[in-house]
């Protein structure tokens, strides 16, 4: 049976989905909801802490959707595709733009170990359980600096992921809060931080079952790839949100490069992202 | 390479410690015709102490000065104020330094400030006719814009972004102190499409 596109074939995964009553409850009190993030994030630690799933692409993906939330926020209109190009199509001597900055903010958020500015000795002060200490962080920041608003975000996700142990940031909170809710503070901040986290998390459960259901139909038809330097650039669709042609360059031709993306996409094993005839890019 | 600057400064008592960080700020201010950003400010003064707090202060202190501290986009500068635009002009040739800009280029800019990032082509839809590169090309001499990411369509066209610059130039802090959207399409400045 075909599935839709927005549907998700649980079958074919190895992680279960978020328990649907986790989600249900328009509007928790703080008791109710600190319980259903606790029970939230103790699901998606299953899946942060799994080593054989495409951890670089699922923080990436993560990373850009808190991005595309962020833009949003700081009240301007790019998609995710164009976030998408604005990084991809960027050369060092560039600027990014301001949306094109947000997103890589948020990437350099998930691929470095340290935050840059003040937030590193912030991220480092944070104490209290996961989530409080989140909103708290988050809060002060934006009482020193209220139009921080993109890295008090950043430093949100990321007191949680340190509190949480894991070991790189999980982008979640950004995909939840609106800008309202980033003008709350105490009990209200709290409360708004909890509930916001719900949803993203089981976006996030989603998105990890997904990937490692295409990861794992491109690491079975990668033993068809015969293109000379197709296993490098297996690697690469197995560790990158995003691939150009170009960016293939172990297949030693740009022809050879589109021809394999091709094949990869008639074998059901990435997709064309930015839906172009031309600058295509390819991914999970 | 110099001896590791003391940023603590555990040996002085913690007001005197606190005008010393100030006057540290201020230093690097003075030295710096660009603004210099928070995480360069932060170098010089105690590891966590928030940039924002020294600086206010350092602002407060400044009040009865003919400059002031300016708050642009990630960092700080220091400035003469307007006021003394005049006096300044009187007394010395500043005139390399203004900025010198015709009313349609002030509406090109504007037109890349909130449509950012955008290509010359992107720029004759807005406006219904072509902007020229020289157009573009004295906008860029002044530093007001740079060139972007290319964007994905025949021929690659490189895409201009506002810079610095511009923002220290038209008195913003940041792009989020443009009118914003909904205002101007309340005054019909606006496509509903954005």
């Amino acid at each position: 049976m075909q599935m839709r596109a927005d549907q998700q074939d649980w079958s074919q995964t190895r992680i279960s989905p978020l328990p649907g009553w986790i989600t249900v409850s328009p509007r928790p009190t703080i008791d109710e909801a600190s319980f259903l993030s606790g029970a939230a994030l103790a699901h998606l630690n299953t899946v942060v802490t799994r080593d054989d799933l495409p951890q670089a692409i699922w923080r990436q993906r993560l990373a850009l959707r808190a991005a595309a939330a962020s833009v949003q926020i700081s009240g301007r209109f790019e998609t995710t595709q164009d976030l998408r190009d604005a990084v991809m199509f960027l050369r060092d001597t560039d600027q990014a733009g301001p949306a094109g900055e947000i997103y890589l903010s948020w990437r350099r958020a998930v691929t470095r170990s340290k935050l840059h500015d003040d937030m590193q000795a912030r991220l480092l002060a944070a104490r209290g359980a996961p989530v409080n200490a989140a909103a708290e962080a988050c809060a002060q920041l934006l009482d020193d600096a209220p139009r921080r608003e993109v890295d008090a975000l950043i430093l949100a996700d990321a007191v949680l992921a340190r509190a949480l142990r894991w070991r790189s940031i999980v982008p979640l909170l950004a995909a939840g809060v609106s800008r309202r809710d980033l003008r709350k503070r105490g009990d209200d901040l709290r409360l708004a931080f909890h509930h916001a986290l719900l949803k993203p998390v089981r976006d996030a459960v989603q998105l990890a079952a997904d990937l490692d259901r295409r990861a794992g139909r491109l690491r079975l038809v990668a033993p068809k790839l015969r293109a000379r330097g197709s296993d490098a650039a297996v690697t690469l669709f197995l560790t990158q949100d995003a691939v150009t042609p170009g960016m293939l360059t172990s297949l030693r031709s740009d022809r050879s490069a589109r021809r394999f993306c091709d094949r990869l996409v008639e074998l059901g094993a990435a997709r064309e992202l930015s839906g172009r005839d031309t600058f295509r890019m390819y991914g999970l | 390479m110099t001896a590791k600057l003391d940023r603590e400064l555990d040996d002085l008592p913690p007001a005197q410690r606190w005008r010393e960080w100030m006057r540290r700020v201020e230093a690097v201010l003075f030295a710096s015709a660009t603004p210099v950003a928070r995480e360069d400010l932060a170098r010089v003064i105690g590891q966590g102490v928030s940039v924002e707090l020294v600086v206010d202060d350092l602002s407060e202190q400044l009040s009865d000065r003919p400059y002031e501290l300016a708050r642009v986009t990630g960092g700080w500068m220091l400035r003469t104020r307007p006021a003394y635009a005049d006096v300044i002009r009187a007394a010395a040739d500043v005139g390399q330094q203004l900025i010198d800009l015709r009313e349609f280029e002030i509406a090109v800019l504007a037109a890349i400030a909130y449509h950012q990032p955008i290509t010359r082509d992107g720029l004759a839809e807005i406006f219904g006719k072509e902007i020229s590169r020289d157009l573009i090309g004295r906008l860029h001499e002044q530093g007001l814009i740079g060139t972007g990411p290319r964007s994905p369509r025949r021929g690659a066209p490189y895409t201009y972004v506002t810079t610095e610059k511009f923002l220290v130039a038209f008195d913003l802090t940041s792009l989020q102190d443009l009118p914003d959207a909904e205002q101007l399409g309340d005054a019909g400045l606006r496509s509903a499409a954005g």
